[in-house]
């Protein structure tokens, strides 16, 4: 009988002890998920609430930073305040800088927030920080390539600027497509298992395929 | 046995389900609930967010002493430590707005800035060049903002009260000696800056800082671009003329050049003039620029300019025959700056400049000529001592000699000018700026010392909103045609001097910007001659002295300038329309020159607005702007009455349009852009000269109704592999 309920008990406290004892890939990638999965801002915003939870207990982590970056640069876009926008990438950057001093050097997937980070930072103010801030983009960008041209966020980053800058300057529906569908391809390669490896993306750059294909007017 | 499993059970229930639930509201100090703030245990996961009603909720399995802790972006973090234990826990926390403290606050008293880079600022250098009306000329852009008066015949900036030479141009701390193409007597000339060699223009209508004197009035100040974005060709036809430029990027330099031809004869072509030009303007000039960044933080700009323009235009003498007035005009400008940062906490800038200009005029054949040289140099140092206070010391050294010549006759003066600044900028509370500064200037011709001090603070009165003070000494040499006679005839002058005082609000939310100013300007020392001879509007000073006419010259001229001024510009309100409106109302009067009473000088328009409208169409990628200037009738010397300037000439209306349409052809990225300025064809009179047989003929612009047309074209280098 004893042996019994010690064989009952034993699991459920063994998972009790393991639920308290919650493992940081697990955490992480559940509240990732779930983040970059909702469209709803009230939720997104809780999401991201947790990730800056996560990585305030793990400091240790680079992708605790990483992620939580990420979803505050998300953040911003959807802000409507100016003040809030930029508060929310001070975050993002303090998070890079975390994430750097963890690191010790960049790696493609580094610049490649960095880039994101700056674009983030024309959207609030486009007339007069797209000078200062652009160039940082591109830069960024270009030594992401040269770590790994095959990364598929650089040219899904690079067919969404184009997508949203006029056709004036030489951008447009059109300018975007060659790059959004490189993305498509090099996405389709990304298996997406390990959270060590990002690998979001592929699901916005076919909305912005779409966009680029639907309406073309021009 | 049994009593085993249940206390396993009550361990399992305890351990594994124990969950206190934690709940509450977070709200600001004003009581306002705040949404989407992250309340959490500290160094946990347990959490929650807070709803539209500010309110959390979330389940902790933690146990004992623990920190609660509130985040929310634009407010500062709260805590408040709390026992978990197995009951309902409510705390609700107050979090500090921190938002308020994103806005800098910066001295807006008397002070515009159009700038790229700074946020707060009223106007771009692109607003310039789409502003109808002024045929992308800075200075006249500037004449739609407050304080300014519109001039048709005269060159120069009038600023508040004061008269062309009280408003000094800048480039990058160094005067700028011509800053206006040299024309004939009668006819206002555009100003030799092209917007787009700049990346910011900051104007001043008063209370400027201790870094600049020798202005009574105003300030122009413009910075020029450092390094030029990408490799970019840029080729230009319009009415004016031909121009092309190029830029080239290096990897710590760049560089670009500059040629131009103007011919003026498509302009006064198509239209009738009011003046008769028998040789149309033209001329040719270029310029090199080369920009080395030696370091992160450092900067080295080297400029040279020239330019050689031919005229011909028939003007009226004194007893109104024509007179044929020839003029070749020759400008060159060589300048150097290096801008160097150290470790954020100092900063130096040395500058240096030469500059030429010579008019070479005939006047019916008589020559008339007048060359101007200068040499100058400004070396300063700011320190940065915190983050809220900083210190600015410098020094400026302007020579400059001035020779002029009518048929054998000579004058000529030479100037040195040594000055020496200091000014602070502090901050002690997020809410306050205060900008204290003193100048200490010495003339070497007038042998006299100066000494201004200077004070501008600005008070942050609410969201996007502030109160800004100025005030200061602000002195001035006498003009050119009495420094002349400094030497030949062993005059003795002092400065001329004007007190400011400033007060001003700025309201600036969503994109829309509300500015109310008023000012006080005391003027003393003004240069006056005196002697017991009627007011003669053609006289010659020299030739007055001669004759006896004028007794003497002293600083014993006085006047008064005041008055407020409303600026309103939203880009908001319309999608695709930005506006400004811009009115301005002065009462001045003075006793200077040869003025027989006080009186209000024939420049000022005691109203003056300007409505400037831009809205853009996306379909057709095409702007159209439009420009409302009014001003109510100046004062000028009318023969016939009792009364000094007692004649009131008639208003001023001028409606204009401009179009540009942006489009590329090929990888050429174009803007064609064609105006009207004045499509009403109102035959503005700025006032009336009178011969000397009292007949009388209006002061006119060169022309009423005018056209300009023209196609800009970019070629930048886009990177080959791109994919």
């Amino acid at each position: 009988m004893r042996k019994l309920i010690l064989l009952i008990a034993a699991p459920i406290l063994l998972s009790a002890t393991q639920a308290k004892a919650q493992n940081f890939e697990e955490m992480l990638e559940k509240n990732f998920l779930a983040f970059d999965t909702t469209q709803n801002q009230q939720q997104k915003l809780e999401y991201s609430n947790k990730l800056a939870l996560i990585a305030k207990k793990w400091p240790d982590e680079w992708t605790g930073h990483y992620y939580n970056a990420y979803s505050k640069v998300n953040l911003s876009y959807f802000e409507p305040d100016e003040a809030k926008k930029d508060a929310y990438l001070d975050e993002a950057e303090r998070e890079y800088e975390e994430m750097m001093g963890l690191l010790k050097k960049e790696n493609d997937e580094t610049h490649v927030l960095a880039a994101m980070i700056a674009n983030a930072r024309v959207a609030v103010k486009p007339q007069q920080r797209w000078q200062k801030y652009g160039k940082i983009f591109d830069e960024n960008l270009s030594k992401a390539k040269e770590l790994n041209p095959d990364n598929p966020r650089i040219y899904y980053l690079i067919g969404v600027n184009k997508y949203h800058t006029p056709k004036m300057f030489g951008g447009g529906k059109k300018a975007a497509m060659p790059y959004l569908e490189k993305a498509q391809t090099l996405f389709a390669k990304e298996d997406g298992e390990d959270i060590a490896k990002p690998h979001w993306g592929k699901k916005a750059n076919e909305y912005f395929l779409n966009l680029a294909k639907g309406g073309e007017e021009d | 046995m049994e009593r085993l499993f249940t206390l396993l059970l009550l361990i399992i229930s305890t351990t594994a389900f124990g969950q206190t639930t934690v709940t509450g509201k977070i709200t600001d100090e004003k009581g306002k609930p705040v949404v989407g703030a992250s309340v959490s245990l500290e160094n946990t996961l347990d959490g929650g967010t807070t709803d539209s009603a500010g309110v959390f909720r979330f389940t902790t399995s933690e146990k004992g002493d623990q920190l609660l802790v509130a985040t929310a972006v634009g407010y500062a973090n709260a805590w408040s430590p709390v026992v978990v234990g197995d009951e309902t826990i409510t705390k609700n926390l107050t979090i500090k707005n921190t938002a308020r403290s994103l806005e800098e606050v910066t001295i807006t008293a008397g002070a515009f800035e159009a700038s790229n880079e700074k946020d707060k600022t009223v106007l771009k250098p692109l607003d310039i060049v789409t502003t109808a009306g002024t045929q992308a000329d800075v200075v006249k852009a500037i004449e739609t903002l407050p304080g300014t008066q519109k001039q048709g015949t005269e060159n120069g900036l009038f600023v508040r009260g004061g008269d062309a030479s009280e408003a000094a141009l800048i480039v990058d701390g160094l005067v700028v000696q011509n800053a206006f193409f040299s024309g004939p007597p009668g006819v206002a000339t555009r100003s030799r800056f092209g917007a787009f060699q700049y990346k910011g223009v900051s104007f001043s209508s008063g209370g400027y800082s201790a870094r600049y004197g020798q202005a009574l009035s105003s300030v122009l100040e413009l910075n020029s671009l450092d390094l030029p974005e990408k490799d970019n060709i840029n080729l230009g036809v319009n009415m004016a003329g031909i121009y092309a430029s190029g830029s080239k990027l290096w990897k710590n330099s760049g560089g670009d050049v500059t040629a131009y031809y103007n011919n003026l004869s498509p302009f006064y072509g198509l239209v009738k003039a009011n003046i008769d030009y028998y040789d149309v303007p033209k001329g040719f000039g270029g310029s090199g620029r080369y920009a080395w960044q030696p370091n992160k933080d450092g900067m080295v700009k080297l400029t040279l300019a020239g330019s050689k323009f031919t005229s011909g235009v028939q003007v009226p003498d004194s007893v109104n025959n024509p007179v044929r007035y020839d003029l070749t005009n020759d400008n060159y400008t060589a300048s150097i700056s290096y801008r160097q940062t150290l470790r954020n906490k100092w900063m130096t800038y040395v500058a240096a400049a030469y500059n030429y200009n010579g008019d070479d005029a005939t006047y019916n054949g008589i020559p008339s000529t007048r060359k101007d040289e200068r040499t100058q140099l400004r070396a300063e140092a700011k320190y940065y001592m915190t983050s809220r206070v900083s210190l600015l010391a410098g020094t400026e050294l302007q020579r400059y000699d001035v020779t002029s010549s009518f048929s054998n006759y000579q004058s000529s003066f030479v100037e040195a000018q040594y000055a020496g600044y200091v000014e602070g900028e502090w901050t002690p509370v997020y809410w306050l700026a205060l900008k204290p500064g003193v100048r200490y200037e010495y003339s070497e011709l007038l042998n006299r010392n100066s000494i201004s001090p200077r004070m501008a603070l600005a008070i942050k009165a609410g969201r996007g909103a502030q109160v800004s003070l100025a005030s200061g000494l602000f002195y001035q040499n006498p003009d050119y045609n009495y420094l002349y006679l400094v030497d030949k005839y062993s005059m003795g002058f002092d400065y001329q001097r004007a007190i400011h005082y400033i007060a001003n609000y700025q309201l600036q939310r969503n994109d829309r910007t509300l500015r109310v100013e008023g000012y006080y300007k005391d003027y003393n020392s003004l240069v006056k001659e005196n002697g017991n001879t009627p007011y003669n509007p053609n006289r010659s000073i020299e030739g007055q002295l001669i004759e006896g006419k004028i007794t003497t010259i002293d600083n014993s001229g006085h006047g008064y300038a005041t008055g407020a001024e409303l600026f309103w510009r939203d880009k908001k309100t319309v999608k695709n329309a930005d506006y400004w409106i811009s009115y301005s109302y002065i009462d001045t009067r003075r006793l200077y020159k040869n003025y027989t009473e006080l009186a209000t000088p024939e420049f000022i328009s005691d109203h003056n607005l300007n409505i400037v409208a831009k809205y853009w169409i996306d379909k057709i990628e095409t702007q159209i702007n439009a420009t409302y200037s009014y001003a109510t009738g100046r004062p000028y010397y009318d023969a016939m009455s009792k009364q000094f300037l007692g004649g009131r000439a008639p208003e001023y209306h001028n409606l204009s349009f401009t179009i540009n349409h942006l489009r590329a052809i090929g990888k050429w990225f174009t803007v064609i852009y064609a105006g009207v300025d004045n499509v009403t064809n109102h035959k503005n009179i700025f006032g009336y000269r009178y011969d000397q047989n009292n007949n009388r003929t209006p002061i006119v612009p060169a022309l009423y109704r005018s056209l300009f047309v023209g196609i800009n074209m970019s070629l930048t280098q886009f990177e080959k592999d791109e994919l």
